[in-house]
Protein backbone atom coordinates (compact mmCIF):
# COMPACT_ATOMS: atom_id res chain seq x y z
CA UNK A 1 0.00 0.00 0.00
CA UNK A 2 0.95 3.85 -0.74
CA UNK A 3 -0.14 6.93 0.34
CA UNK A 4 -1.71 8.53 -2.65
CA UNK A 5 -0.14 11.61 -3.44
CA UNK A 6 -4.21 12.98 -3.84
CA UNK A 7 -4.98 14.10 -0.10
CA UNK A 8 -8.24 16.21 0.81
CA UNK A 9 -8.05 19.33 2.99
CA UNK A 10 -10.56 19.18 6.35
CA UNK A 11 -12.68 22.12 3.69
CA UNK A 12 -13.04 19.64 1.39
CA UNK A 13 -14.30 16.54 4.22
CA UNK A 14 -18.50 17.38 2.83
CA UNK A 15 -17.59 17.42 -0.67
CA UNK A 16 -15.57 14.43 -0.49
CA UNK A 17 -17.95 12.13 1.18
CA UNK A 18 -21.09 13.70 -1.05
CA UNK A 19 -18.66 12.31 -3.70
CA UNK A 20 -18.85 8.80 -1.86
CA UNK A 21 -22.42 9.13 -1.76
CA UNK A 22 -22.46 10.17 1.83
CA UNK A 23 -23.72 12.83 4.60
CA UNK A 24 -23.07 13.61 8.28
CA UNK A 25 -26.13 12.49 10.39
CA UNK A 26 -27.36 14.76 13.21
CA UNK A 27 -25.17 13.59 16.08
CA UNK A 28 -22.05 14.11 13.62
CA UNK A 29 -21.54 10.72 12.15
CA UNK A 30 -21.22 9.42 8.86
CA UNK A 31 -24.08 8.24 7.11
CA UNK A 32 -25.47 6.66 3.65
CA UNK A 33 -27.03 9.99 2.21
CA UNK A 34 -29.72 7.89 0.22
CA UNK A 35 -30.16 5.88 3.90
CA UNK A 36 -29.82 8.01 6.97
CA UNK A 37 -30.10 5.64 9.17
CA UNK A 38 -27.32 3.41 8.43
CA UNK A 39 -23.82 4.99 9.60
CA UNK A 40 -20.92 4.22 7.84
CA UNK A 41 -18.60 1.72 9.71
CA UNK A 42 -14.71 0.97 9.90
CA UNK A 43 -13.42 -2.08 8.68
CA UNK A 44 -13.23 -2.60 12.95
CA UNK A 45 -17.12 -2.04 12.83
CA UNK A 46 -17.06 1.19 14.65
CA UNK A 47 -18.96 4.03 14.07
CA UNK A 48 -16.88 7.12 12.51
CA UNK A 49 -17.59 10.77 13.69
CA UNK A 50 -16.86 13.25 11.32
CA UNK A 51 -14.30 14.65 13.19
CA UNK A 52 -12.62 11.34 13.34
CA UNK A 53 -12.29 10.66 9.79
CA UNK A 54 -9.32 10.29 8.47
CA UNK A 55 -9.90 9.03 4.98
CA UNK A 56 -9.95 5.85 2.52
CA UNK A 57 -8.34 2.63 1.83
CA UNK A 58 -8.32 -0.02 0.05
CA UNK A 59 -11.55 -2.52 0.45
CA UNK A 60 -15.41 -2.69 0.19
CA UNK A 61 -15.93 1.61 1.33
CA UNK A 62 -12.90 1.14 3.81
CA UNK A 63 -13.80 4.48 5.59
CA UNK A 64 -11.08 4.49 7.88
CA UNK A 65 -10.31 6.81 11.39
CA UNK A 66 -7.75 9.53 11.79
CA UNK A 67 -6.70 8.06 15.55
CA UNK A 68 -2.88 7.09 15.76
CA UNK A 69 -4.58 3.01 16.74
CA UNK A 70 -5.91 3.23 13.10
CA UNK A 71 -2.96 4.95 11.52
CA UNK A 72 -0.37 2.81 13.13
CA UNK A 73 -2.05 -0.20 11.34
CA UNK A 74 -2.03 1.43 7.89
CA UNK A 75 1.48 2.42 8.57
CA UNK A 76 2.42 -0.88 8.78
CA UNK A 77 1.13 -2.01 5.26
CA UNK A 78 3.23 1.10 3.77
CA UNK A 79 5.73 0.17 1.32
CA UNK B 1 -0.86 7.19 -15.69
CA UNK B 2 -0.02 9.67 -13.27
CA UNK B 3 -2.61 11.13 -11.22
CA UNK B 4 -1.77 14.53 -12.84
CA UNK B 5 -2.33 12.69 -16.28
CA UNK B 6 -5.36 11.47 -14.96
CA UNK B 7 -7.15 14.51 -14.04
CA UNK B 8 -5.66 16.64 -16.96
CA UNK B 9 -8.36 14.13 -18.78
CA UNK B 10 -10.99 15.33 -16.40
CA UNK B 11 -10.80 19.02 -16.29
CA UNK B 12 -9.48 19.28 -19.81
CA UNK B 13 -8.26 23.04 -20.99
CA UNK B 14 -8.94 23.97 -16.86
CA UNK B 15 -5.83 22.62 -16.12
CA UNK B 16 -3.57 25.29 -18.29
CA UNK B 17 0.16 24.90 -18.17
CA UNK B 18 0.32 22.86 -15.23
CA UNK B 19 2.83 19.74 -15.87
CA UNK B 20 4.51 18.73 -12.73
CA UNK B 21 2.81 19.44 -8.76
CA UNK B 22 3.37 16.43 -6.93
CA UNK B 23 1.00 17.48 -3.91
CA UNK B 24 -2.50 17.80 -5.63
CA UNK B 25 -5.22 18.32 -2.61
CA UNK B 26 -8.94 18.41 -2.52
CA UNK B 27 -10.26 22.08 -1.16
CA UNK B 28 -13.15 23.83 -0.91
CA UNK B 29 -12.44 27.24 -1.49
CA UNK B 30 -14.98 28.83 0.22
CA UNK B 31 -15.14 32.06 -1.73
CA UNK B 32 -16.76 33.27 -4.17
CA UNK B 33 -15.22 32.00 -6.87
CA UNK B 34 -16.23 30.49 -10.19
CA UNK B 35 -12.22 28.89 -10.54
CA UNK B 36 -12.29 25.37 -9.80
CA UNK B 37 -8.28 24.98 -9.92
CA UNK B 38 -5.57 27.01 -8.17
CA UNK B 39 -1.95 26.48 -7.96
CA UNK B 40 -0.69 27.44 -4.06
CA UNK B 41 2.40 28.27 -2.67
CA UNK B 42 3.79 27.75 -5.87
CA UNK B 43 3.82 23.60 -6.61
CA UNK B 44 0.46 22.90 -5.05
CA UNK B 45 -2.26 22.15 -6.93
CA UNK B 46 -5.76 22.52 -5.02
CA UNK B 47 -8.97 21.56 -6.56
CA UNK B 48 -12.61 22.61 -5.31
CA UNK B 49 -14.82 19.61 -6.47
CA UNK B 50 -17.93 21.50 -5.18
CA UNK B 51 -17.59 23.75 -8.41
CA UNK B 52 -16.98 20.73 -10.55
CA UNK B 53 -19.71 19.78 -12.80
CA UNK B 54 -21.36 16.37 -12.36
CA UNK B 55 -19.38 14.91 -15.23
CA UNK B 56 -16.38 16.19 -13.90
CA UNK B 57 -17.04 14.66 -10.40
CA UNK B 58 -17.56 11.43 -11.89
CA UNK B 59 -14.89 11.03 -13.74
CA UNK B 60 -13.02 12.31 -10.13
CA UNK B 61 -14.80 9.23 -8.03
CA UNK B 62 -13.35 7.01 -11.22
CA UNK B 63 -10.10 8.21 -10.78
CA UNK B 64 -10.32 8.09 -6.53
CA UNK B 65 -11.53 3.94 -6.76
CA UNK B 66 -8.72 3.24 -9.58
CA UNK B 67 -6.06 4.86 -7.16
CA UNK B 68 -7.39 2.90 -3.98
CA UNK B 69 -8.92 -0.12 -5.02
CA UNK B 70 -6.46 -1.22 -8.35
CA UNK B 71 -3.18 0.92 -7.36
CA UNK B 72 -3.74 0.19 -2.95
CA UNK B 73 -3.46 3.56 -2.20
CA UNK B 74 -4.98 5.24 0.82
CA UNK B 75 -6.70 8.82 0.17
CA UNK B 76 -6.17 10.42 3.21
CA UNK B 77 -7.21 14.11 4.68
CA UNK B 78 -4.03 15.75 4.40
CA UNK B 79 -3.31 16.04 8.04
CA UNK B 80 -3.97 11.95 8.26
CA UNK B 81 -1.58 11.67 5.36
CA UNK B 82 1.03 13.95 7.37
CA UNK B 83 0.52 11.69 10.45
CA UNK B 84 0.81 8.76 8.99
CA UNK B 85 4.10 8.95 7.48
CA UNK B 86 5.16 10.22 10.62
CA UNK B 87 3.78 7.15 12.16
CA UNK B 88 5.30 5.28 9.92
CA UNK B 89 9.06 6.55 10.32
CA UNK B 90 8.89 6.00 14.00
CA UNK B 91 7.38 2.61 13.66
CA UNK B 92 9.11 -0.04 15.90
CA UNK B 93 12.38 -1.76 14.40
CA UNK B 94 15.26 -3.00 16.38
CA UNK B 95 15.89 -3.14 19.61
CA UNK B 96 11.85 -1.19 20.16
CA UNK B 97 10.74 -4.58 17.71
CA UNK B 98 12.58 -6.92 20.08
CA UNK B 99 10.68 -5.46 22.95
CA UNK B 100 7.29 -5.59 21.41
CA UNK B 101 8.18 -9.43 20.33
CA UNK B 102 9.21 -10.05 23.96
CA UNK B 103 5.27 -8.67 25.41
CA UNK B 104 3.01 -10.17 22.70
CA UNK B 105 2.35 -12.88 24.51
CA UNK B 106 2.61 -12.03 27.70
CA UNK B 107 0.42 -8.68 28.15
CA UNK B 108 -3.07 -8.14 28.09
CA UNK B 109 -3.81 -6.87 24.22
CA UNK B 110 -4.83 -3.29 25.02
CA UNK B 111 -2.17 -3.12 27.02
CA UNK B 112 0.21 -4.20 24.13
CA UNK B 113 -1.26 -1.95 21.63
CA UNK B 114 -0.76 1.04 23.70
CA UNK B 115 2.85 -0.41 24.05
CA UNK B 116 3.50 -0.66 20.87
CA UNK B 117 1.83 3.04 20.22
CA UNK B 118 4.02 4.40 23.27
CA UNK B 119 6.83 3.17 21.43
CA UNK B 120 6.56 4.92 18.88
CA UNK B 121 6.18 8.46 20.57
CA UNK B 122 9.17 7.43 22.36
CA UNK B 123 11.01 6.93 18.41
CA UNK B 124 9.40 10.13 17.07
CA UNK B 125 10.26 12.28 20.07
CA UNK B 126 13.96 10.65 20.06
CA UNK B 127 14.08 12.14 16.43
CA UNK B 128 12.34 15.46 17.25
CA UNK B 129 9.13 15.22 16.55
CA UNK B 130 6.27 16.82 17.74
CA UNK B 131 4.35 13.57 19.92
CA UNK B 132 1.29 15.39 22.08
CA UNK B 133 -1.57 14.39 19.26
CA UNK B 134 -0.17 11.18 19.29
CA UNK B 135 0.22 10.18 22.72
CA UNK B 136 -3.29 12.33 23.45
CA UNK B 137 -4.63 10.02 20.83
CA UNK B 138 -3.44 6.97 23.44
CA UNK B 139 -4.78 8.69 26.60
CA UNK B 140 -8.43 9.03 24.78
CA UNK B 141 -8.10 5.72 23.52
CA UNK B 142 -7.32 4.26 27.20
CA UNK B 143 -8.03 6.90 30.16
CA UNK B 144 -6.81 4.70 32.48
CA UNK B 145 -3.71 3.51 32.08
CA UNK B 146 -2.82 5.35 28.88
CA UNK B 147 -0.48 8.23 29.64
CA UNK B 148 1.32 6.67 32.50
CA UNK B 149 2.25 3.90 30.37
CA UNK B 150 3.57 6.06 27.73
CA UNK B 151 5.42 8.06 30.43
CA UNK B 152 6.87 4.45 31.68
CA UNK B 153 8.45 3.51 28.43
CA UNK B 154 10.23 6.74 27.88
CA UNK B 155 11.65 6.20 31.04
CA UNK B 156 12.55 2.48 29.97
CA UNK B 157 10.70 0.54 32.65
CA UNK B 158 9.26 -1.84 29.73
CA UNK B 159 12.98 -2.90 28.67
CA UNK B 160 14.37 -3.17 32.32
CA UNK B 161 11.97 -3.94 35.26
CA UNK B 162 8.88 -5.46 34.29
CA UNK B 163 11.47 -7.57 31.87
CA UNK B 164 12.96 -8.52 35.45
CA UNK B 165 9.36 -8.96 36.68
CA UNK B 166 7.99 -11.42 34.04
CA UNK B 167 11.42 -13.00 34.77
CA UNK B 168 11.24 -13.31 38.43
CA UNK B 169 7.81 -14.14 38.67
CA UNK B 170 8.45 -17.15 35.97
CA UNK B 171 10.84 -18.68 38.76
CA UNK B 172 7.71 -19.42 40.93
CA UNK B 173 6.34 -22.79 40.56
CA UNK B 174 2.56 -22.08 40.17
CA UNK B 175 3.27 -19.08 37.90
CA UNK B 176 0.24 -17.47 36.12
CA UNK B 177 0.33 -15.00 33.54
CA UNK B 178 -2.80 -13.46 34.02
CA UNK B 179 -1.35 -12.68 37.54
CA UNK B 180 1.55 -11.17 35.86
CA UNK B 181 -0.75 -9.32 33.73
CA UNK B 182 -2.76 -7.83 36.79
CA UNK B 183 -0.02 -6.80 38.51
CA UNK B 184 1.60 -4.53 35.22
CA UNK B 185 -1.98 -3.22 34.80
CA UNK B 186 -1.82 -2.21 38.70
CA UNK B 187 1.74 -0.59 38.97
CA UNK B 188 0.84 1.07 35.58
CA UNK B 189 -2.23 2.75 36.81
CA UNK B 190 -0.61 3.42 39.85
CA UNK B 191 2.37 4.88 38.60
CA UNK B 192 1.64 8.67 40.18
CA UNK B 193 1.60 6.86 43.27
CA UNK B 194 4.48 4.65 42.99
CA UNK B 195 7.73 4.43 44.39
CA UNK B 196 10.61 1.74 42.35
CA UNK B 197 12.71 0.38 45.42
CA UNK B 198 16.03 0.15 43.21
CA UNK B 199 19.72 -0.43 44.21
CA UNK B 200 20.58 2.30 42.13
CA UNK B 201 19.50 4.86 44.63
CA UNK B 202 20.76 5.04 48.02
CA UNK B 203 18.44 4.10 51.22
CA UNK B 204 18.09 7.43 52.50
CA UNK B 205 17.40 8.69 48.78
CA UNK B 206 14.10 5.85 48.83
CA UNK B 207 13.21 6.48 52.20
CA UNK B 208 12.70 10.93 51.57
CA UNK B 209 10.89 9.42 48.67
CA UNK B 210 8.24 7.63 50.33
CA UNK B 211 8.08 10.19 53.00
CA UNK B 212 7.68 12.82 51.09
CA UNK B 213 5.51 11.01 48.10
CA UNK B 214 3.37 9.41 51.41
CA UNK B 215 3.17 13.21 52.37
CA UNK B 216 1.57 14.33 49.09
CA UNK B 217 -0.48 11.57 48.91
CA UNK B 218 -2.46 12.23 52.18
CA UNK B 219 -2.38 15.87 51.27
CA UNK B 220 -3.91 15.26 47.86
CA UNK B 221 -4.11 11.80 46.28
CA UNK B 222 -5.80 8.34 46.03
CA UNK B 223 -5.45 7.24 49.53
CA UNK B 224 -2.83 4.90 48.86
CA UNK B 225 1.06 4.60 47.98
CA UNK B 226 2.47 1.41 46.53
CA UNK B 227 6.08 0.91 46.86
CA UNK B 228 7.18 -2.05 44.70
CA UNK B 229 10.71 -3.83 44.49
CA UNK B 230 12.33 -6.81 42.35
CA UNK B 231 15.27 -8.70 43.56
CA UNK B 232 16.44 -9.73 46.96
CA UNK B 233 18.52 -6.79 48.25
CA UNK B 234 15.44 -4.85 46.74
CA UNK B 235 12.80 -6.82 48.87
CA UNK B 236 15.09 -6.46 51.87
CA UNK B 237 15.44 -2.23 51.38
CA UNK B 238 11.38 -1.98 50.77
CA UNK B 239 10.77 -3.87 54.63
CA UNK B 240 13.28 -1.53 56.01
CA UNK B 241 10.98 0.80 54.87
CA UNK B 242 8.27 -0.10 55.97
CA UNK B 243 9.32 -0.80 59.30
CA UNK B 244 10.00 3.14 59.55
CA UNK B 245 6.14 3.44 59.70
CA UNK B 246 5.17 0.01 62.03
CA UNK B 247 4.66 2.82 64.50
CA UNK B 248 2.08 4.84 62.89
CA UNK B 249 -2.02 4.32 63.34
CA UNK B 250 -3.14 6.35 59.95
CA UNK B 251 -1.60 3.75 57.93
CA UNK B 252 -2.94 0.32 57.04
CA UNK B 253 0.00 -1.87 55.24
CA UNK B 254 -0.51 -4.99 52.50
CA UNK B 255 2.16 -6.42 52.15
CA UNK B 256 2.84 -9.06 49.17
CA UNK B 257 6.06 -11.00 48.78
CA UNK B 258 6.59 -14.66 46.50
CA UNK B 259 7.87 -17.35 48.26
CA UNK B 260 11.24 -16.39 46.36
CA UNK B 261 11.36 -13.46 48.02
CA UNK B 262 12.68 -11.42 44.99
CA UNK B 263 9.26 -9.56 44.49
CA UNK B 264 7.59 -6.95 46.90
CA UNK B 265 4.64 -5.04 46.39
CA UNK B 266 3.75 -2.96 49.43
CA UNK B 267 0.40 -0.81 49.67
CA UNK B 268 -0.04 1.87 52.05
CA UNK B 269 -3.64 2.56 52.54
CA UNK B 270 -4.77 5.75 54.83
Amino acid sequence: MKLSQLTFSESARDDILDLYGKSIDSEGFIVEKDNPNQRVLTPNGEEIHFKEWGGIRKGSEAFIKNDAFSLIELAKKLE
Amino acid sequence: MTILENLKTVFEGKLGDVLSHNNITFFNFSRNTNETIEVKDGNKLVIDISKATEEERKKIRNILDSRVQSENEAFLMDHSSGKTLKIKQSLPSGESEELLKFYKDKLKPEMYKALEASLIVKNAFERGEDISEIKQDISERYPTFGNNLCNLVTRDYFNKHFKELYRSMLEDEDFDINVYQRKVENIVKSLPYTVFITRYKAYDELSREVRFKLDKQQKYGAGKLLLHGLGRENVNTTVTILEEYKENNHLNTQIEINPKKTIITATFIF
